[in-house]
């Protein structure tokens, strides 16, 4: 005989978690505070806007136009030059660590450029950090090219001329990209430790022994068990967002109904996660470890936060799509800076919705009913 | 009235056998006392009939007067106390009370007389609000007990209820215990203190898994040729 669903004890297990988390100050903190903290900490700290790269400058030329191709680099706010000490190894800045940039300006620049011959300068880049390489390559061209036009009096006379226009984030403000990112994987990774725990301390602390001997069924129990919590994650989510508003200025151009819609969903989804892996450790310790692996590594490196998941492989692109924060900071990333009418977003939504319920079935399903070891 | 039957009952945990063949019965309106010491198998046994572990091998027969019944049906009145402490220390006598009155469904004026009649039998009314972590010992055990019987259960399973509790807490529990018989329930009890052997209607002695007697108490006593259960487990121990 197969025990039937009944709404009023899953309310009776969310009624009990309620009390024990109103007199549980850390986990109140867990969920309300610390995503606060953490989005401010890593959000001031994260940038991809290189400034002051240090450049050493070997001027072996020291004419006029020398000396104004090197104010046009330090000039800029992104790097800072300074005169290199070690003529004939220009590298050994970069090797000491003193540098990223080494920039050769042999003698005969000037002379060149005025027989209107092409004229070189040399510039060696620190290539163990590919991120700022890049970087640095993009701010290159633009000096380059800044100091041709400069030289001619007239601008670039290149052939063809590609203006790009950045729309949605106009001035390509890395707290913009970042920020919304930040909100998926902190709410992502204390809502899977949140539930994570929770069962397990039940195996640990015997009360589930005397819980199984009651009526109450595991989909009752786990259900219950995520109520609570979902109401406590979206509390924490209103602080998050009004954080990412005030101190970083990131605006918000969708709904707040696709909003709201979405970190419920999301929410949910990490919390059946968190619930899943506490109802196969059955012990808290186990838990937490699992949840740190599962709920930080891959939303971090796979959910498209930082690296594009376009330009994964093949394989890895697919398997981001089992990732619940690959959806959410599409989502997430859409309504901050694009306001895409929620048609746009019908595929995350979905998906999002498919996981939520995938998990609270696995959760309940994995439940032991019993005490067999 | 449920009745159970133990056939033949065997159960291992990885190297060790806690229960080895063992065949009982019990049957409603008595008070069965499951006596062995530390480790003999009493809490093994108890979770089995309380269906929270599956037997090895050999069978546990429901029976609801001569018919048989199943497990799922003698479930829903069913209750069971475990030895290890299985509260919620946060949370007050009153909180507990509450929570497992929506877990069994009990309509609201059922409720107010079960919680009111327990309270006053276990003298705890004075104490609803105290938080279970500050509990003493008695206490703890009275309000496990409660819970286990707000539902009205026909089977009352209970896993060394006694165990730690001062003298006169042990003595007003089994009063509160012979009550709960008049309505012709059928409670088990484990104990590992002998001393509470002759107050059982049936005590059924197990070590290392096996019955070692079975039978009214003085009956055994007689039969053994025993003064006192201690004695009857020593000469069993020397064996």
């Amino acid at each position: 005989m197969k025990r039937n669903f009944v709404l009023h004890r899953a309310l009776a297990i969310a009624k009990k978690e309620v009390m024990h988390i109103m007199r549980d100050p850390f986990t109140l903190g867990l969920a309300v505070v610390v995503p606060l903290i953490m989005v401010l900490f890593f959000g001031f700290a994260i940038d991809f806007d290189f400034r002051g790269i240090k450049v050493a400058v070997y001027d072996q030329d020291n004419s006029r136009l020398s000396r104004e191709l090197v104010r046009s680099f330090s000039a800029s706010e992104y790097f800072k030059t300074f005169a290199g000490a070690s003529a004939g190894a220009p590298a050994k800045e970069i090797e000491e660590g003193k540098a990223t940039i080494s920039m050769v300006i042999n003698s005969g620049f000037e002379r060149e450029i005025f027989s209107s011959r092409n004229s070189q300068a040399q510039i060696i880049v620190d290539g163990t950090d590919n991120q700022k390489t890049g970087v640095v390559a993009a701010y290159l061209g633009g000096i380059q090219r800044a100091f041709s036009s400069k030289l001619s009096g007239s601008p670039a006379s290149d052939p063809i001329k590609i203006t790009a226009r950045f729309i949605y984030n106009p001035e390509l403000n890395t707290k913009w990209f970042i920020v919304p990112g930040l909100i998926v994987i902190v709410t992502g990774l204390l809502s899977i430790l949140l539930t994570a725990l929770t069962v397990a301390r039940e195996w640990e602390n015997g009360s589930m022994e005397m819980l199984l001997s009651t009526p109450v069924t595991p989909f009752e129990i786990v259900l219950g068990k995520i109520l609570p919590y979902v109401g406590l994650g979206l509390t924490g989510i209103v602080f998050v967002y009004i954080v990412a508003r005030l101190a970083f200025s990131v605006p918000f151009r969708g709904s707040y109904l696709a909003l709201g819609a979405a970190c419920f969903l999301f929410i949910t989804t990490s919390l059946a996660q968190g619930l899943l892996i506490s109802v196969i450790t059955r012990q808290q310790q186990k838990a937490m470890q699992a949840s740190m692996v599962v709920g930080l590594l891959p939303p971090l490196l796979l959910s498209g936060f930082i690296f594009p998941i376009e330009s994964m492989p093949l394989f890895f692109r697919y398997l981001t799509m089992v990732l619940p924060p690959r959806w959410f900071t599409a989502i997430i990333r859409t309504l901050f800076l694009k306001g895409t009418p929620f048609e746009g977003l019908v595929i995350p939504f979905i998906a999002l919705a498919l996981m939520a319920v995938i998990f609270i079935a696995a959760a309940s399903k994995r439940f032991k009913r019993d005490l067999e070891p | 009235m449920i009745s159970i039957e133990l056939d033949n009952i065997t159960k291992s945990f990885e190297n060790t056998r806690a229960i080895d063949g063992l065949s009982l019965r019990f049957e409603p309106g008595t008070l069965h006392g499951i006596i062995g010491p530390d480790g003999a198998g009493k809490t093994t046994l108890l979770r089995l009939v309380g269906g929270l572990l599956k037997p090895g091998s050999g069978r546990i027969l429901y029976k609801s007067g001569p018919n048989p019944a199943a497990f799922e049906e003698v479930r829903a009145n069913l209750a069971y106390m475990p030895a290890r402490p299985s509260l919620y220390a946060d949370l007050s006598i009153r909180e507990h009370l509450e929570f497992f009155k929506s877990l069994y469904q009990l309509p609201r004026d059922e409720y107010a007389a079960k919680s009111k009649r327990l309270l006053e039998i276990t003298r705890l009314e004075r104490f609803t609000e105290r938080k279970v972590g500050e509990l003493s010992g008695g206490m703890y055990k009275k309000l496990g007990l409660m819970c286990a019987l707000l539902q009205s259960p026909t089977i009352l399973l209970l896993d060394e209820p006694t165990n730690g509790v001062d003298p006169i807490s042990r003595r007003e529990f089994w009063e509160l215990l012979y009550q709960l018989l008049e309505q012709n329930i059928l409670i088990l009890i484990s104990t590992a203190y002998m001393d509470e052997a002759e107050r059982c209607g049936m005590v059924h002695l197990i070590d290392s898994g096996r019955l070692i007697a079975s039978g009214e108490p003085k009956e055994i006593l007689r039969k053994e040729k025993a003064g006192t259960f201690d004695e009857l487990f020593l000469r069993s121990a020397k064996k």
